[in-house]
């Protein structure tokens, strides 16, 4: 103490700011960005321009069904065809959730693409992913995808180590013999850098992404090669002075300003082994990456990739409109995959079965006098889920009285004070003093007891 | 008729579980009287159920001490139009 450089005086009212121009409650709160941000590279600063973000068409990329369906057993046709189908709802009409990529290596993986297809939705664009052979075009071909990701993978630890490549050039080479079959089948190839966060990039990345440029300038447009930097082992950083190959902002801009791969054919694709996935996804947009690629509810290989939801909303905290999307979808998603056995925990974000229910008997009564204190935005309106109580010895009456309010659907006026749910607070209490409970209190354990201490409340409420 | 005094000691006496002869008018419901969370909001129905009125619940839960809660509730049954010995 005693430093202080400057003397912030106290803005007194009586009237409380809400702040609601960042936190609108009937959206995500908004992420307002105010630029240029600042990256140092090879020395010389470097300016990012954000603040076309709000304007600038950016977009999520799903892969579900290709990196989600690693970390699990397949899916059945019937189910990707339903998750495809949510998908499209998800992402609306302006096609938020632009691409979603399928295998094609078995007859299973056709018909779904097919049926996917036959649904008539505009978006997500339905692609492939392939290895980087020449031999796997056919199938690329025979099914009439306009694009497909290929497994070009770029530290040495996979171009030595795995592919069994004798030096880099024989890589590339091999590689680029790939991406000219593509061209010559009409097909645009998305080249999947794998590993690219611990890989040599002047060494090697720059010159194969310069390569790629190249051949790119010889095919029209709706040909020319797509790059999504894959961060295989999550080894990303988006902090600023982060060292390549590890620094996003670094890497996207050698491929994006030095390379000239420009910001719609630039993907980033993550992984969460460091808990990085979602704000490394988030600071590839800030950078100049347009689309990140996402799995719903994170679901991929090993600790998962960027959640598509995630992403949505911050999309939409990022442009302070839905822009078409449907967030309702997100809870219906949840349902479906929950439906065919897909974990969803219950403390998960946007999508958990506890994602916005407290136990703390002091939030419960914030949440009674006005529920923006504890709930993160509208979400009974935007994902249809009003924000809730679990009932334990920590929930008080408080808690008491919103679970009641929130089970009969009592509004306004009309809620139940605390005063009258002394009974039911009581038996509460009583369970873990008198009866030595350790667990929370089930819904239905609740209900029984409302039933039965709040007859009044029943016969109005419930009994019709 | 009991007065609202004698009638407040006695449901502090109950809910509380503590003699009524040793509830004094200044001690206060949670400090001296040991009141827990759940057991005020159940003093405050208790008082409600005993004088057939209805306490706003804020104002009524604001009340710390028995000699305040008699003369609170004194007020509303005033309001309220219930009779009760002074």
């Amino acid at each position: 103490m005693g430093n202080a450089k400057k003397h912030h005086r106290l803005v007194d009212t009586d009237r409380p700011n809400l702040l609601e121009d960042t936190f609108p409650y009937t959206l995500p709160p908004r992420i307002k960005l105010h630029g240029p941000l600042i990256e140092y590279i090879d020395g010389q600063p470097v300016e990012f321009d954000i603040s076309d973000l709000e304007t600038r068409p950016i977009f999520i990329s799903d892969t579900t069904f290709r990196d989600g369906q690693q970390s699990r057993p397949p899916y059945t046709v019937d189910q990707m065809v339903r998750i495809y189908d949510l998908l499209a709802r998800l992402g609306g009409p302006n096609g938020i959730v632009r691409q979603t990529e399928f295998f094609l290596y078995t007859k299973n993986d056709r018909e779904t693409l097919d049926k996917c297809r036959e649904l008539g939705h505009t978006y997500p664009e339905c692609t492939g992913w392939i290895r980087a052979v020449k031999g796997d075009f056919r199938l690329v071909k025979e099914v009439g995808l306009k694009e497909t990701g290929m497994l070009t993978s770029c530290s040495d630890y996979h171009v030595f180590h795995k592919l069994k490549f004798r030096t880099r050039q024989a890589c590339i080479d091999s590689y680029c013999e790939v991406v000219a079959a593509a061209f010559e089948a009409g097909v645009r190839p998305r080249c999947h850098l794998e590993d690219v966060t611990r890989a040599d990039i002047e060494g090697f990345v720059l010159p194969f992404v310069d390569r790629l440029v190249e051949m790119s300038e010889q095919v029209p447009e709706e040909l020319r090669v797509k790059i999504r930097l894959c961060d295989t082992m999550g080894f990303g950083i988006s902090y600023p002075g982060a060292e390549l190959p590890r620094s996003i902002p670094k890497l996207i801009y050698k491929l994006n300003r030095e390379c000239g791969v420009p910001s719609d054919r630039l993907e980033w694709h993550g992984h969460n082994d460091f808990h990085k996935v979602h704000v490394n996804g988030a600071t590839a947009w800030l950078y100049g990456c347009d689309v990140v690629n996402t799995t719903l509810f994170g679901f991929g290989e090993r600790t998962g990739n960027p959640p598509l939801e995630g992403a949505i909303i911050e999309y939409i905290a990022l442009k302070g409109d839905t822009c078409g999307i449907d967030t309702m979808a997100i809870t219906e998603l949840a349902k479906y995959m929950r439906s065919i056995g897909l974990p969803i925990p219950d403390n998960y974000p946007f999508a958990g079965r506890a994602f916005n229910t407290t136990r703390a008997g002091i939030h419960a009564g914030g949440l009674r006098q006005d529920e923006r204190i504890y709930n993160i935005f509208d979400t009974e309106t935007l994902l249809g889920r009003p924000p809730r109580v679990a009932i334990t010895d920590k929930s008080g009456a408080d808690g008491v009285a919103h679970w009641l309010n929130e089970f009969f659907g009592l509004r306004g006026d009309e809620r139940i004070n605390k005063i009258k749910v002394h009974k039911l607070a009581r038996w509460v209490i009583d369970q873990y003093d008198q009866e030595g409970r350790l667990t929370a209190i089930s819904d239905q354990e609740l209900e029984a007891k409302a039933k039965e201490l709040l007859p009044d409340y029943w016969k109005k409420y419930k009994s019709t | 008729m009991a007065t609202v005094a004698e009638r407040v000691k006695a449901v502090t006496a109950r809910v509380l579980k503590v003699p009524p002869e040793e509830i004094r008018p200044e001690q206060s419901f949670a400090e001296d009287l040991g009141a827990e969370s759940v057991q005020s909001i159940e003093l405050v129905a208790m008082f409600e159920e005993e004088f057939g009125i209805e306490m706003d619940e804020d104002s009524a839960l604001a009340v710390e001490t028995v000699g305040a809660a008699v003369e609170f509730i004194r007020n509303v049954c005033k309001e309220q139009g219930v009779d009760v010995e002074e």
